[in-house]
């Protein structure tokens, strides 16, 4: 007996010609995409058999995304919070395809080859190849007409009408399809209406064509009108139900959007604080990691609670206070950081960055209590102050081997255009560190 | 918060009677402990409604007040001081919190506030930080001085500027030194002047922060939430 291989969940891709149910079933069954499609093909050619069941896989087969949302996910671990986050931000954008679509799109080992064939010729040209297959058809027949072969236009050309118009429908009814157009177009739900009707009214006309068998327009016209009333007065009663129906989905829908946002406070509260708390309970003793604890929860869970999502991240306060965080997790003394103005990370303000991490790291560790750190960024220019309340140096005392200030601090600004400033008292040391647009500019028009 | 140590703030001769708002029993006794034997607290509460009869019942100095409360219209702290805005000329609210949301700071300061400062204080600074209010100053954090600096700009006002508006050069001064972590003693070394002038500047800015009428303040707020 073998052993069952491990499939992907069938799910729709997002890497399709129509509705992505091929490279869905491809993905799932582990072939080639290409064979897949083609298979379907050849099956829609045995009768219409293909056709049917790629209906039937893409009502019932969900999109990638709607996939994914089923599997909720858990926030990463918090314990290391100046880790998760400098690598949290950025991840979920980068991966240049439909939002949800990056982690189930991946390629099994055997199609790594054929899956770029198909982006290139496929999915790029997909709608034209489309588009010119169906032409060359309508010119297959209509050659074979000319050459006095009967193929009855009567029956064809409703066929067609109907398929088009079911197809047109249905391609509102998937999600990411609609999302893509508003994306692309800006076009909103009235274009969606827009498509639906016209859908259901070549569906309609096809449908009656094909019934009434006669091409006579007298006949149809009538006909036409006899089953909008009918459709008319079934939508009529039908309406209140519908409606009733649509409203209950709406409630049970918004009811599961605060279900799924519950449980993902929950989870989240469960795999930070909750944990956090009984490693607080278990050192309980010790008073330093106490502290060192409580701190590091409460920096992460003030960055998730407050944290302004539409703010540009990555910049110059952004990474002090993460410089800030790491110094607070490796000595436990507390830094407190204000920051006023902010910056885009440029290599003189990363210099900036690592000189004031050596700073807290030393008022840290001589001052022994809370470092406050304060940045200024404006028009360019950012300013750095680290204040401690330590005891005070000397820097003619510092040994000359001793290359924390003067190597990481001083040096480090001087060499970047910017310049630092140590003061040091008996009630405390103030490193002042300045880096003026000039510098920071130049940096980044070499870089 | 260290901008209060050591600053030897002269204790008024008759202990000052507060009262502690705070929804979390659990921080109310703790802060009680820490409090200084100069200062009684004459009264507890933890609604907006328990807060604002206690406050006109008891008449206190100086009202220690969370700016999240449970109760009334959901305003909070900022309720509490509205519901007791006749007895402002003598009863000061110094505003306590976790939360470091500028709506609910801004909110909660241009209700009538003399100070902001966060829960994680030591009892040393808040003592200091009680008398300093009960005094008339205002008691400004690092974090409070920073937030001032952002919302009004690090420019110095033009003549041509509404005095509420922007802050002098030597308001300036005087808010940056605080958000480096100076204490208002160390602020008056460095900048050569008496304490009672950089407390004049203080309440200046605290002043100005109540009334301007500048639109970036409220707008700035409710755009950046953190502080």
């Amino acid at each position: 007996m073998t052993t069952l291989p491990v499939r992907p969940p069938l799910a729709r891709s997002s890497d399709r010609v129509i509705a992505g149910v091929c490279s869905g079933l491809a993905l799932h069954l582990g072939w080639p995409v290409r064979n897949v499609r083609l298979g379907m093909v050849l099956a829609a050619l045995a009768g219409g058999a293909g056709l049917l069941f790629y209906a039937w896989l893409w009502i019932m087969v969900p999109t990638a995304d709607e996939a994914a949302r089923r599997s909720a996910r858990r926030p990463a671990s918090p314990i290391a919070p100046a880790v998760s986050q400098v690598a949290g931000p950025g991840t979920a954008h980068d991966a240049g395809m439909g939002p949800g679509a990056a982690g189930t799109v991946t390629p099994g080992p055997g199609q790594a080859g054929t899956v770029p064939w198909f982006r290139a010729g496929g999915v790029r040209y997909g709608k034209e190849i489309l588009l010119g297959c169906g032409l060359l058809l309508v010119a297959g027949i209509m050659i074979a007409q000319m050459l006095g072969v009967d193929v009855s236009l009567g029956t064809l050309i409703p066929a067609a009408a109907v398929l088009g118009g079911a197809s047109i429908a249905w391609m509102q009814l998937d999600e990411t399809r609609r999302a893509g157009l508003v994306d692309k177009t800006k076009a909103d739900q009235a274009g969606g209406w827009g498509r639906l009707a016209a859908g259901l009214a070549l569906v309609v006309a096809g449908v009656l064509v094909m019934v009434s068998g006669s091409g006579s327009w007298e006949q149809t016209w009538l006909a036409l009108l006899a089953s909008v009333a009918v459709l008319g007065g079934v939508v009529l009663v039908l309406l209140p139900w519908a409606l009733k129906f649509w409203r209950d989905l709406e409630a049970e829908r918004a009811g599961r959007i605060r279900e799924t946002e519950r449980a993902e406070i929950a989870a989240h509260l469960h795999d930070s604080v909750l944990q956090t708390l009984a490693l607080i309970q278990r050192r309980a003793g010790n008073e330093h990691d106490v502290v060192r604890l409580a701190r590091a929860q409460e920096r992460e869970l003030r960055g998730w609670l407050f944290q302004d999502h539409g703010r540009e991240t990555g910049q110059l306060s952004d990474r002090i206070k993460a410089v800030a965080a790491e110094v607070e997790d490796l000595l436990g003394n507390a830094v407190e950081v204000v920051s006023v103005g902010d910056a885009a990370m440029t290599e003189a303000r990363e210099a900036l960055v690592q000189a004031c991490r050596e700073a807290m790291l030393n008022a840290s560790r001589h001052g022994g209590g809370t470092v406050s750190v304060y940045l200024e960024a404006s028009d360019g220019q950012a300013e750095v102050f680290i204040k401690d309340r330590g005891p005070g140096f000397e820097l003619a005392d510092v040994p000359a081997d001793r290359l924390g200030v003067r190597e990481s601090i001083i040096g480090r600004m001087n060499r970047h255009g910017g310049s630092a400033e140590i003061l040091s008292t008996g009630d405390g040391t103030e490193v002042r560190l300045r880096l003026p647009a000039a510098a920071a500019q130049g940096a980044e028009g070499k870089s | 918060m260290s901008t209060t140590q050591g600053t030897g703030t002269s204790r008024p001769a008759n202990p000052v009677r507060v009262v502690i708002v705070d929804d979390h029993a659990i921080f109310r006794s703790g802060l009680k402990a820490d409090l200084d034997a100069g200062i009684q607290v004459v009264g507890e509460a933890a609604t907006v409604e328990q807060a604002i009869a206690v406050i006109a019942q008891q008449r206190p100095d100086v009202v220690l007040l969370d700016v999240h409360l449970p109760g009334g219209l959901g305003g909070g702290g900022r309720e509490v001081i509205a519901g007791s805005a006749a007895l402002l000329p003598t009863t000061r609210f110094l505003a306590l919190s976790v939360s470091d949301a500028a709506e609910d700071v801004v909110a909660v300061i241009r209700a009538g506030a003399r100070g902001y400062v966060t829960k994680t204080i030591s009892g040393a600074e808040i003592t200091d930080a009680v008398f300093r209010v009960a005094g008339g100053d205002a008691v400004f954090s690092p974090r409070l001085a920073g937030f001032v600096l952002d919302a009004f700009g690090t420019a110095p006002a033009d003549i041509a500027d509404d005095e509420l508006d922007r802050l002098s050069a030597r308001e300036l001064e005087v808010m940056r030194l605080i958000a480096r972590g100076y204490s208002y003693k160390e602020v008056a070394k460095e900048l050569f002047i008496s304490i009672k002038t950089v407390e004049t500047h203080v309440s200046a800015v605290l002043r100005k922060l109540q009334l301007s009428s500048r639109h970036e303040l409220t707008k700035w707020a409710a755009e950046r939430r953190l502080l």
